[in-house]
């Protein structure tokens, strides 16, 4: 049998005095969606930040596509990253204000050094396009664009960096249920076409029973339960 | 307690002003056994032996340490050391000096207060409304300008008042409305702009639903405004012991402030020391007393975030406003610029406005109009580079906010004047001790800005992206975090240049900055005082331009403000910085930067 895509063994998060991820284990393999489920505060996006190494874990492991990531330093971490990419709750918040949609998404490339004057743009372009976006929205500013749009080029931006595995958290809790859908199908499209593992958060049950393989539930802290919708 | 970042920065500063002070027989690195000598008995030789008796004497020759530690021991019995030049006891020149300018800080408190009633009270009995133009100006107006101008018209002109001394009740009136007025201004200005707001929050509605009467829900307002001005109202403070320096110096008055720029002057070091440590521990002091009567008012379960105001409306301008002060001063400036400011002509000394000389000549047959542009391109050169200067600093302590809170807390309880005197007794007078001491205190507001958009780009969600993509710190430190910083806080810093060249203007008055016969204005109008009765054209001139200078600070800031208001009013478009914020701190620091 194959490692998993990811592999999580007692992971420990502290503010403080507070343990808001308390011992939390899961697997997640490549082209599967393992959601996590639960009230609000109960440790869920901790989890993903602390799978992300964005904040470092107390205790406990995260494994890779084999690799064991918590015991590495920020340097050496660097270069994996990419492989694994968040997309955050608020489509406007995860985007610089300051930057077009374009160079948004061109950006990865640039700050990894895999940008090439001659097909960059064409891969910018072709990455609008997979995500749903048309090519002129690539000059504009986040604030001229739809939330859902917004989202969209969260989206083709972490794509840009090839990953394996999309962490994300609450990704349509903040759209339109029209605007939703539509986001929602272009996350199970990308998985299809490119195999993704998706550890999804999102507290909304009709969503979750729509897109998971597989739901943890938590609550302070502790996996409560563990269920197949289908 | 543990020590904050911001307790030990403070603390640490505190202890580098003293020592700075405690040490400057020994920093200013030139031989005071020579002025020593001098001042003690004319006749003398200036012989190796005599001068090294002078020098043993004064306990010169023991090294820096030991003259710290004697002086910081004298300073705890009490004793602040002997006068080199008159050779009595510092302590009583302190003391009485002290007295005398705690008597017309006093009097200009009350002149403070009285104009800041004038100005808040149509807002209270409106109940709407701003201070408006007038208090923006008076606010802005610095002492020495002000002093200057009073005294030409009131005393001079007028005959009203007597122009100099310390005899009577009389003597007291026109030195205290040049300090008390921008205090006022500034006051009556943060109260009456943060008054309307509060009126219309909801326990104000509520209030007057439930019954009560106007008088009860505009104390309560007043109440409510108040505490969280108070630190603002330490600043005024401290405003004060800066600007009694010019005043005193202009009205010949026997106070602390004329005694520090005096000691200064004549290299009297000790003399110096106790001064400046009177007017250190006078604002210290006056800022400790403001902090304890904020925990008064607030009580000390609340957290000072609780009380927090509500931004005021901006006072919008009209751009024609600035952009008209800028024409008449460039034009003013360019016309100077063309002309030779330092022509000696003696056949027309103190000429009156012709077409040779279009706003006359000074005490030398000197051009006015050229000396005013030529000293217009250095000051404004100069105020440039101290602009740079904060900029650079406040950016950089902008990522360290623990440690700059400390730092910036001394360096606001310092007026440029006493740091001025300070580098001038270390350096001598010069541009660039001017410069550098302008500096030194005018970082802080900039550094809080950055600091404040610092911690609003760090906190957001697209910088963790960044981190998520691999991007190195670096990376995430010159695309994203800086850009999103430098930018606001350069136009922040653009905004106080006015008032930076006013407080270089007000060193240069003082002796403090450029040296004669360089055209730097406030030195110009300085030097114009002497014929101000024969030629008041002279003095007027630079006291103009000056004014223009303040208004254009004024009116530039409200522009910015009214159309940051505009900007942020604008739906979709999250702003970052806060532009209203940064204008109307530059209004408020023109006033307390002089």
């Amino acid at each position: 049998m194959t490692d998993p895509l990811l592999d999580v063994r007692g992971l420990v998060v502290r503010y403080g005095p507070v343990t808001a991820v308390d011992h939390v284990s899961f697997t997640l393999d490549a082209g599967e969606t393992l959601a996590l489920d639960g009230p609000s505060g109960c440790g869920k996006s901790s989890t993903a930040l602390a799978v992300l190494q964005l904040r470092r874990p107390h205790a406990g492991r995260v494994r890779f596509e084999g690799r064991e990531l918590t015991s590495l330093t920020d340097r050496e971490l660097r270069p994996l990253r990419p492989r694994m990419q968040p997309v955050f709750q608020d489509p406007y918040g995860s985007l610089s204000p300051r930057h077009r949609i374009r160079d948004a998404v061109a950006e990865p490339l640039k700050a990894q050094g895999r940008w090439n004057a001659d097909d960059g743009p064409a891969r910018v372009a072709e990455l609008l396009e997979k995500v749903g976006l048309d090519p002129s929205s690539g000059d504009r500013r986040p604030h001229e664009l739809s939330g859902g749009q917004c989202q969209r080029a969260g989206i083709a931006r972490a794509l840009a960096c090839e990953p394996r595995l999309l962490v994300l958290d609450e990704p349509v809790s903040a759209l339109d249920a029209s605007v939703r859908a539509g986001v929602l199908n272009l996350l199970a499209d990308l998985q299809d076409e490119l195999g993704l593992g998706y550890l999804f958060i999102c507290h909304d049950r009709a969503v979750v029973r729509h897109v998971a393989d597989r739901v943890i539930e938590m609550r302070e802290g502790r996996i409560t339960s563990e269920w197949r919708p289908r | 307690m543990r020590p904050t970042a911001a307790g030990v920065t403070r603390a640490l500063g505190l202890v580098a002003v003293l020592a700075v002070v405690g040490l400057l027989p020994w920093l200013s690195g030139r031989d005071p056994a020579l002025t020593v000598l001098r001042a003690r008995s004319a006749e003398q030789e200036p012989t190796e032996e005599a001068l090294h008796a002078v020098r043993r004497d004064l306990g010169l020759d023991a090294g820096p340490l030991s003259l710290l530690g004697d002086w910081a021991f004298g300073l705890l019995r009490g004793d602040l050391g002997t006068s080199w030049v008159s050779g009595t006891d510092v302590m009583p020149s302190v003391a009485s000096g002290l007295q005398v300018s705690l008597g017309l800080m006093a009097a200009a408190l009350g002149v403070a207060v009285l104009l800041a009633v004038a100005l808040v009270a149509p807002v209270v009995v409106r109940g709407r409304g701003s201070a408006g133009a007038f208090a923006a100006m008076a606010a802005a107006l610095p002492e020495f300008l002000l002093a200057t101008v009073g005294l030409l018209v009131c005393g001079v002109w007028l005959g009203w008042l007597p122009t100099s001394g310390w005899q009577g009740p009389e003597h007291l009136v026109l030195p205290a409305v040049a300090l008390g007025v921008p205090a006022g201004g500034l006051l009556g200005r943060l109260v009456a702009d943060a008054l309307p707001a509060v009126l219309e929050e909801r326990w104000v509605e509520l209030w007057r639903g439930a019954g009560a009467s106007r008088a009860r829900v505009t104390a309560a307002a007043l109440r409510r405004v108040l505490p969280p001005l108070v630190p603002q109202f330490g600043m005024v403070a401290v405003g004060l012991t800066g600007g009694a320096v010019a005043v005193e110096t202009v009205f010949a008055v026997p106070g602390i402030g004329r005694t520090a720029l005096g000691a200064a002057r004549s290299q009297d070091l000790p003399l110096l020391q106790g001064a400046v440590l009177a007017l250190l521990a006078l604002g210290l002091v006056t800022g400790a007393l403001a902090a304890l009567v904020r925990r008064r008012l607030l009580g000390p379960a609340l957290r000072d975030a609780g009380l927090a105001l509500p931004p005021p409306r901006p006072v919008r301008a009209h751009p024609a406003v600035p952009a008209a002060l800028a024409v008449v001063l460039l034009a003013a400036i360019g016309w100077g610029l063309l002309r030779d400011p330092y022509a000696v002509d003696t056949a027309v000394r103190l000429a009156p406005p012709s077409w040779a000389n279009p706003l006359g000549t000074d005490g030398l047959g000197r051009d006015v109009l050229a000396r005013l542009g030529h000293g217009a391109a250095s000051t404004v050169g100069t105020a440039t580079a101290v602009c740079l200067l904060s900029l650079a600093v406040g950016l950089a302590l902008g990522f360290l906010p623990g440690a700059a809170a400390g730092a910036a807390d001394i360096a606001n309880a310092l007026p440029p004047v006493i740091v001025g005197i300070l580098v001038a007794a270390v350096a001598g007078p010069g541009t660039g001790g001017a410069a550098l001491a302008v500096a030194l205190v005018s970082w802080p507001p900039l550094a809080a800005h950055a600091a404040a958009l610092v911690q609003e780009v760090r906190a957001s969600a697209f910088l963790t992206a960044q981190r998520a993509i691999g991007a190195s710190p670096l990376w995430i430190l010159t695309r994203h975090v800086l850009p999103s910083v430098a930018a606001p806080v350069a136009r922040h810093a653009l905004l106080r240049l006015p008032g930076i060249a006013l407080a270089l203007a007000s060193l240069g008055f003082l002796g403090l900055g450029a040296q004669p016969p360089a055209p730097e204005w406030g030195l110009l109008l300085d030097e114009s005082r002497a014929y101000v009765e024969r030629a008041p054209w002279a003095a007027l001139a630079p006291a103009v331009a000056l004014a223009l200078l303040a208004g254009l600070a004024v009116s530039g800031a409200a522009y910015a403000q009214g159309r940051g208001a505009r900007r942020a009013g604008r739906p979709p478009r999250r702003t970052v910085p806060a532009p209203r914020k940064e204008a109307a701190d530059a209004v408020r620091g023109t006033a307390v930067g002089v």
